[in-house]
């Protein structure tokens, strides 16, 4: 099912300092959003605040559909959000690729399945009884992005995903979320540089002087619904 | 001196492997009351914590500050201050808890608190705040993400419960003034170990001294491995 997230007249400020000042910004099922900036201006701020991790000062950010009850304290179940360098729980690999599907109520068996098959698309299946504080910052990554794949996310901000990986993990990185992008997820990355990953984006975002700026398409969409 | 010294230690010995009645009487008792009260100090102790560690609030600083300050208290002093509530002529005298188990077990409550709270909100504090963030955003409600934080910090956790305990079950102050040390009720190790050397009587003191230093030997091993485990890789 698609995800469109809608955010109006976003304001963060910490003290007198305002970060931005966003009047409308709009995500649709199936975008791919390079969302740039230099270092401080406030991207991963702002994606914090669009995946529920952060509150805006004023404004409001609504998520359609709306799986959320009115009495549970979770956050939006398609929307996931995953930090510059990912935060791996002590434990294995197949444990950390457990952990969400356990919050879904779902059956031992398919939670053995489900982590069976992302162990696989994500290329660690050697390492599913490893312990998950011992990978590399590529394997860590890309179990951060097998983490959120095995809950079919409909929205997916990822801060920097490249940011200390050497070439071959950008590249195995970046067709991760190709991949992810295939499948229909939304995704918006930040970055200050021009990647393999910000290549797949089809939208550009410019977050500058506390505003965003959408300043036209990089190729034409491949995945646009 | 050194002979009577060698005899009154192999006679304590004896009087531990022998199974003596009284003496695991106050060792039961000990454990008994210790056990309860850290059972009842541990979870909402280190639900505030979490709470000083991970919510801002206003004045948040004096809180933490307050709880620091209680850690020092002398344990004679909170079993003063019980003593004039658990009084007769008390607030709380008509409870009619003064010289019972359930007096010593709020004592040591009181004593394993503040403690418990000051060591796991340093757990807490050292805990990376992308966790509750990974947390959340895999689809944990605040309640789940709180365990999983307590996951984490499970080894700094269990070493602030084994402190804790190991403070309450050889605390002489509170345990005797608002116990009572009565036999087979209110005696336990510490307070014990006072009496029979008022007394003169060796032997029980330092086999209960015995019992307390293999404690507190087992409990700073755990404690030792434990951090061995928590280290970062």
């Amino acid at each position: 099912m698609g995800v469109e997230l809608r955010a109006n007249n976003l304001i963060k400020r910490y003290g007198a300092r305002e970060l931005f000042n966003i009047e409308e910004l709009k995500v649709q099922e199936g975008d791919s959003l390079h969302l740039s900036g230099d270092n401080g201006v406030g991207k991963t701020t702002l994606m914090k605040i669009l995946a529920g991790l952060d509150k805006p000062c004023s404004g409001e950010v609504a998520v359609t559909p709306n799986m959320k009850s009115k009495w549970s304290t979770r956050l939006h179940p398609k929307v996931v959000y995953l930090h510059q360098t990912p935060y791996i729980f002590s434990g294995t690999v197949a444990a950390n690729l457990a952990y969400g599907l356990k919050l879904k109520g779902l059956a031992n068996r398919q939670i053995k399945e489900t982590v069976c098959h992302a162990l696989a698309w994500a290329r660690l299946e050697e390492l599913a009884d490893h312990s998950a504080h011992l990978l590399s910052g590529g394997e860590k990554q890309r179990l951060a992005l097998a983490r959120a794949w095995v809950l079919a996310p409909g929205l997916l901000f990822l801060d920097e995903p490249t940011a200390n990986l050497d070439q071959q993990s950008v590249a195995s990185v970046a067709d991760l979320i190709d991949k992810m992008l295939e499948g229909g997820a939304a995704v918006m990355v930040s970055s200050h540089q021009k990647n393999p990953v910000t290549e797949l984006c089809y939208r550009q975002l410019l977050l500058s002087e506390g505003q965003v700026t959408e300043f036209g398409h990089q190729r034409e969409a491949r995945y646009h619904a | 001196m050194q002979e009577n010294l060698l005899e009154t230690s192999i006679l304590s010995l004896e009087l531990l492997f022998s199974f003596d009645a009284e003496l695991w009487d106050i060792i039961g008792v000990s454990f008994r009351v210790s056990m309860i009260a850290i059972s009842i100090a541990t979870l909402p102790a280190i639900l505030i914590g979490f709470a000083l560690a991970m919510v801002d609030f206003k004045g948040r600083w004096m809180v933490v500050a307050l709880f620091n300050a209680l850690m020092a208290v002398p344990t004679v002093v909170v079993g003063l201050t019980l003593y004039l509530l658990l009084s007769r002529s008390g607030p709380f005298g008509d409870l009619h808890l003064l010289f019972t188990q359930p007096a010593m077990i709020i004592g040591q409550v009181a004593l394993a608190f503040p403690l418990l709270v000051c060591m796991s909100h340093s757990a807490f504090q050292s805990i990376d705040k992308r966790a509750w963030e990974t947390a959340r955003t895999l689809g944990a409600n605040c309640c789940y993400a709180v365990i999983t934080i307590m996951k984490e910090a499970r080894f700094a956790l269990l070493a602030a419960v084994l402190a804790g305990f190991g403070r309450i079950i050889s605390e002489v102050g509170c345990s005797m003034m608002i116990g009572g040390n009565i036999m087979s009720y209110t005696r336990n190790i510490p307070t014990a170990i006072a009496l029979e050397t008022s007394k003169g009587m060796f032997a029980q003191g330092i086999a209960l001294g015995l019992v307390l230093l293999i404690l507190a030997l087992l409990l700073n091993f755990t404690l030792a491995s434990i951090r061995g485990k928590g280290q970062l890789v």
